[in-house]
């Protein structure tokens, strides 16, 4: 990259930080043109977080929606201090597990599912998704939940231990599981 | 070696996960739809003119079921307030409120399929109710369950039809 490609690349980033800055301010005022150019900035990553950690396409669009009603909520404890992208990511995690959780109960007290595993939960076939995505959302939920967090969000066993209500032990060996699973499956695809 | 050879292939599929994953539908519409009925972090410093009307409410319904209890105790209704059009308004609030929460979820699934069902029975346990009143227009007991009854479908209309991380 040459001096000015890089200065170009710096302006580009700055200007796009700079709207940023702008599109959060408006919609913390309650701007709701503004908060939706941040919707469009960041469903995708709101959305593939929100698909990885529930493996269901339909589901993962609920909790995208939750999540976004949530943040508009919420906006006013956005520090600044920290990336809008982390928080984001931070959000979404939270409010995810939090309505995976709260839909098992509801489904429990309808159907009287013991498990909500025991739905047949399936992601869209319609969505391009990469071929590790695909395996991701084969895993079993809580191995699942546990690889995304710690090897994609980079969350700590013992972080994900108290968001998952689990032992910083079977984290880690839930991680253990969802790696050998995915490196068995990746390993199939290959051949 | 496989092992590691495995581990290292997940680590650059890892490292080469995509960051964005598009949804298969738009879900602007709902999220502005749920934001825009919701206060946002700047409005909720600012009073609204809904909290007035809730401040008028409260203080309206307690006083009708007062003026209701007293007129009951102390004879005939007053010429000038008539406890029957004051039903009436009451009734007609509460169904502009069902009526526009029908429009508003009108192109939302129902979570139950039985919704409706739920709805006519208790449309008709207010119609009872509202006849009775007819007989007897100053029965406060009454007139607390019709406003139960009215309290009953409104909350089902919002149940069955909120989006579905308000029922979570």
């Amino acid at each position: 990259m040459t001096v000015g490609q890089g200065n170009v690349v710096d302006a580009t980033d700055a200007f796009a930080q700079q709207q940023l800055q702008q599109h959060l301010q408006a919609a913390m005022q309650g701007d709701v043109q503004a908060y939706q150019q941040l919707y469009q900035k960041y469903v995708g990553q709101v959305y593939a977080l929100s698909l990885r950690l529930t493996g269901d396409a339909a589901l993962a669009e609920d909790a995208t929606q939750e999540v976004f009603v949530q943040v508009w909520q919420k906006l006013g404890n956005f520090s600044q201090k920290s990336q809008f992208s982390t928080w984001l990511h931070s959000v979404t995690a939270n409010v995810t597990i939090s309505y995976m959780r709260k839909q098992r109960g509801w489904f429990q007290r309808m159907f009287g599912l013991d498990s909500a595993n025991e739905q047949q939960i399936t992601a869209s076939e319609s969505l391009d998704l990469s071929q590790l995505d695909k395996c991701i959302l084969k895993l079993p939920e809580r191995a699942r939940q546990v690889f995304v967090l710690h090897a994609i969000e980079g969350y700590r066993h013992e972080d994900i231990a108290d968001m998952l209500n689990m032992a910083s032990g079977t984290s880690k060996a839930q991680f253990h599981r969802a790696s050998q699973l995915l490196q068995e499956w990746l390993g199939d695809d290959d051949q | 070696m496989t092992t590691n050879k495995s581990q290292d292939s997940l680590q650059q599929q890892l490292a080469s996960l995509p960051k964005d994953v598009k949804p298969g539908r738009d879900l602007w519409q709902g999220i502005e739809l749920a934001i825009t009925q919701q206060p946002s972090v700047a409005d909720k410093a600012k009073p609204k003119s809904w909290m007035y009307g809730a401040v008028a409410a409260s203080i309206l319904v307690p006083a009708v079921a007062v003026w209701l209890s007293i007129s009951s105790l102390s004879g005939p209704v007053e010429p000038g307030l008539d406890s029957a059009a004051l039903i009436a308004q009451l009734s007609e609030q509460y169904e502009s409120q069902k009526s526009s929460l029908l429009v508003t979820y009108q192109d939302k699934p129902a979570l139950t399929d039985n919704w409706q069902a739920q709805l006519t029975e208790l449309e008709d346990a207010a119609s009872a109710i509202k006849a009775a009143l007819k007989q007897d227009p100053n029965n406060v007991a009454l007139l607390r369950m019709l406003q139960t009854v009215y309290q009953q479908q409104i909350d089902l209309i919002e149940r069955v039809h909120a989006p579905k991380w308000q029922q979570i």
